[in-house]
């Protein structure tokens, strides 16, 4: 009679974590409790429990939720070993802050998606921030708003503001300055056309200038210290437009000429106000700060107005 | 009504036609309309005395009267014009266009009949050649030929018109004007524009014809001559405003165009409107179709042009983002029409830029043109587009509305109009913000008016001496005095004060100066709104 040894596998718990290892890495995706226990169906479930749970502690399985149940997945070796003697719920913070990207989470939002209380968040920010593993930057937006980003990633244009702004400043002499650079090159494009006294069809076209020698121009004058794109230098034009200074077309363009942007380029040249200044503004009344309460016979009048009687003299 | 134009009226009124008239006239602008002896009880003034007014008023055009409420059985009501009381803030403006299209003469009859309200075309002749021969040197007399010539070349262009015919001119007597005249005199003035050209042709031929036989009689003579010898009883000429108001708008674009791209240009336009001028209708929005042809045809011979550079003139000032000449079609070398009324809201833009420029800055000026473009922002979108740092951003926009020169409009995500959760965007009006500086301007002139009299009152006892101190040297001059006695009575007013009276006189120019000015900026935003009523 043969004797029918049936050969018990060990249940090593090790064994039974490498297995799980070895599952994860052959489905990257993730793995079902159902693979592991069609996989290892001697084990028992509570075995099988405390293997996962170790492996979860240790921060070596990653504990995901999809829509048939939970999955187990090989989480990455470096992040691992970073987050190495962090607790639970610091790993979790860390996690939604990654999860965040460069846009950076306030801490509001923090503590909406960790459920933990206010208290622990801000040890635990703390915490993760000597380690060097967090950091916070200023919001351009709400200058009382701090965002949280991992260490290494470079916040985002929205947060910072862009090439306008440095340290959280807006930037005004240095727009102003490169408003006043744009206008004269286009102002002087315009005399040159004007004085060319070629026909007048010659002349408007010589006397517009895209958007792209613009931005080189302004590129080789070397007065900013930031890299400007095209975009900023239109977002710079746009506001000689809204000055009244400047006029706008767009054109088609040949895909491919320097400067076009989906087949279109937008020519910018210098124009002249239409009228001068308008009758009223001559006057001291047009400009008065006081101009609804005078009235004859009270306090403040024509007749004993002050700025009138400056102006009357000058 | 609004109440700055009822003041505005007033103080005109009393300072062309003196305190009754402005009486008279305020109380029936604030009431509408009045019966005669309504307007009488009501102002406690005799009724001669408001009889008179109203034959004032009614010369100048200014008060109306038609069938009151009861129908024709019943008493007229009389209702005043406040638009031509506000022309005579541009009666200056009138007469130096006057000058500068037909000379000297076309100033003095233009004067004239703007003094006068109504006139004859014979009286405003023989007026016009006797002030003209006073002003010549000796020997020399003004030929009436002339002066006939100039007066039906202003009606020919429709500077001056024909007054409605009314039975009895000149009587206000209510019983007289009872009768159903008033129905027919409205038919009376739509007929007027034909006979302008009907009429005058013959009356100035009749004139000519007659006065060049007179003329020659008496060539260098100035003697009187009655008014029945003319024949011309009962015709009466008067000012066309609104063909005034039309050469001022021509005069606008013409100079917006030459600013914006060059005096060739301009003068295209101005070619353009010349041609246009009497086949368009007063209101229009476009003037007629023009081809290129006959733009090229009509163009001054100065100007020597070759046909294919105008064609590009043309497509130039087509293809300009401000829109003054549009282009209808393509028959005769391409049709071409200048756009008035987006002309004319481009001006009032303009204008309202510039005001707001001078009056807080130009980056507010940038913000309320980014509005203007844009139509509705956000805060943050404004200041994004503007790139004007936040805090100063929200400072000038809430200046502006303030101002109420810039609006917010509100539109709710949720059903109650939570704050947090409503968008906030502010936005710009054109016309209501033109209406509210048009108000400002009125007020404005109202003070420049009202400072003026100050000042004159003060000074009065000043000014009665100098006048007087005149009066007596001008007697001695007469009499033959020695050149001592002359230093003497000079020497009686003192330096200082004649410091103040030229200082006076300095503050009494500027001040009418600016009244001019700012009737300047009253035009174009009145034009702008009329045109946006039809």
């Amino acid at each position: 009679m043969t004797e029918v040894k049936v050969k018990k596998e060990s249940t090593d718990p090790v064994d039974i974590e490498n297995r799980i290892k070895e599952l994860c890495l052959q489905f990257p995706h993730g793995i079902t409790d159902q693979v592991i226990q069609n996989d290892m169906p001697h084990v028992e479930v509570q075995q099988r429990a405390m293997a996962i749970n170790r492996l979860l502690s240790v921060g070596q399985l990653d504990l995901l939720k999809n829509s048939n149940g939970l999955l187990y997945r090989l989480k990455d070796a470096q992040s691992a070993s970073k987050v190495k003697g962090s607790d639970n719920q610091e790993k979790l913070v860390y996690q939604i802050i990654e999860d965040a990207g460069n846009k950076g989470i306030w801490t509001r939002d923090i503590r909406y998606k960790s459920n933990l209380p206010l208290t622990e968040i801000n040890k635990i920010l703390k915490n993760l921030e000597s380690k060097k593993l967090i950091k916070a930057v200023k919001s351009v937006a709400a200058s009382k708003k701090k965002v949280y980003m991992l260490y290494n990633l470079q916040p985002d244009r929205s947060v910072t503001g862009g090439a306008w702004y440095s340290d959280q400043d807006f930037e005004s002499e240095f727009v102003e300055v490169l408003n006043q650079q744009c206008f004269k090159f286009l102002q002087s494009k315009a005399e040159a056309a004007r004085d060319s006294k070629q026909s007048p069809m010659v002349q408007r076209n010589s006397s517009f200038a895209t958007s792209h020698e613009v931005w080189k121009y302004i590129c080789e004058l070397g007065i900013s210290k930031v890299d400007l794109s095209m975009e900023d230098i239109e977002t710079i034009l746009n506001t000689l437009i809204f000055d009244g200074k400047v006029e706008m077309t767009i054109i088609a363009a040949k895909e491919g000429t320097v400067g076009s942007v989906d087949g279109q380029m937008k020519l910018y040249r210098g124009v002249n106000p239409i009228i001068q200044p308008t009758g009223l503004v001559k006057i001291p009344c047009g400009l008065c700060p006081v101009f609804d309460d005078c009235h004859e016979g009270g306090e403040i009048s024509p007749s004993n107005c002050v700025y009138m009687a400056e102006w009357l003299d000058f | 009504m609004t109440a700055q134009e009822v003041r505005l009226c007033g103080l005109l009124l009393q300072e062309h036609f003196g305190d009754v008239v402005e009486k008279v006239g305020t109380h029936l602008i604030r009431s509408g309309v009045l019966t005669l002896r309504a307007l009488a009880h009501e102002t406690k003034l005799p009724l001669d005395l408001v009889k008179k007014s109203l034959c004032v008023l009614m010369q100048h055009g200014m008060c109306a009267f038609g069938a009151g409420r009861r129908g024709p059985a019943g008493p007229v009501e009389y209702h005043i014009i406040c638009e031509h009381i506000l022309h005579m803030l541009r009666y200056p403006r009138y007469i130096y266009t006057a000058k500068s299209l037909y000379g000297d003469t076309g100033e003095l009859i233009v004067e004239e009949i703007l003094q006068r309200g109504q006139m004859t075309m014979s009286s405003t002749v023989k007026t016009v050649a006797d002030r003209l021969t006073h002003n010549m040197p000796e020997g020399q007399s003004m030929d009436y030929s002339e002066v006939v010539s100039a007066f039906s070349r202003l009606v020919e262009t429709h500077f001056l018109q024909r007054c409605p015919p009314m039975a009895s001119a000149g009587s206000s007597s209510s019983e007289a004007v009872n009768t159903p005249l008033p129905v027919w005199s409205t038919r009376m003035v739509y007929i007027v524009p034909v006979k302008i050209e009907l009429m005058h042709k013959c009356q100035g031929k009749r004139r000519r014809s007659s006065e060049d036989g007179e003329a020659e009689q008496r060539a260098a003579k100035k003697t009187k001559t009655d008014n029945s010898e003319r024949g011309d009883e009962g015709i009466y000429w008067q000012v066309n405003f609104q063909r005034f108001h039309l050469h001022f708008r021509d005069q606008a674009i013409i100079s917006a165009v030459s600013c914006k791209l060059d005096q060739t240009s301009s003068e295209i336009v101005r070619t353009m409107l010349r041609m246009s001028e009497v086949t368009t209708p007063a209101h229009a929005a476009f003037t007629q179709a023009l081809s290129a042809n006959e733009i090229f045809r009509a163009l001054p011979f100065s100007y020597n042009i070759a046909r294919p550079i105008l064609d590009q003139y043309l497509t130039l000032l087509v293809n300009d983002p401000m829109e003054f000449v549009g282009r209808t079609g393509d028959s005769g070398g391409g049709m071409y029409v200048v756009n008035l009324h987006r002309a004319l809201a481009n001006l009032a833009r303009a204008t309202l830029e510039s005001v707001v420029q001078e009056r807080f800055g130009s980056r507010s000026a940038r913000i309320f043109r980014l509005l203007l473009r844009k139509r509705h922002l956000e805060q943050k979108q404004v200041e994004d587009f503007a790139m004007v740092p936040a805090k100063e951003a929200k400072d000038m926009l809430y200046t502006l509305l303030s101002e109420n020169l810039v609006q917010l409009q509100e539109i709710p995500k949720t059903p109650d109009y939570a704050p947090s959760r409503t968008f906030y965007l502010y936005t710009v009006n054109q016309l209501p913000t033109a209406r509210l500086l048009l108000q400002h301007c009125y007020k404005t002139v109202g003070n420049l008016i009202e400072r003026r009299l100050y000042e004159t009152k003060e000074n009065k006892r000043l000014l009665e001496k100098s006048q007087q101190i005149e009066a007596i040297l001008a007697s001695l001059q007469a009499t033959g005095a020695e050149a001592a006695q002359l230093t003497e009575v000079e020497e009686m007013i003192t330096a200082p004060e004649r410091q103040q009276l030229e200082s006076l006189q300095h503050h009494i120019n500027k001040l009418d100066s600016s009244e001019n000015q700012v009737d300047e900026t009253i035009f174009l935003l009145e034009s702008y709104i009329n045109s946006t009523q039809r």
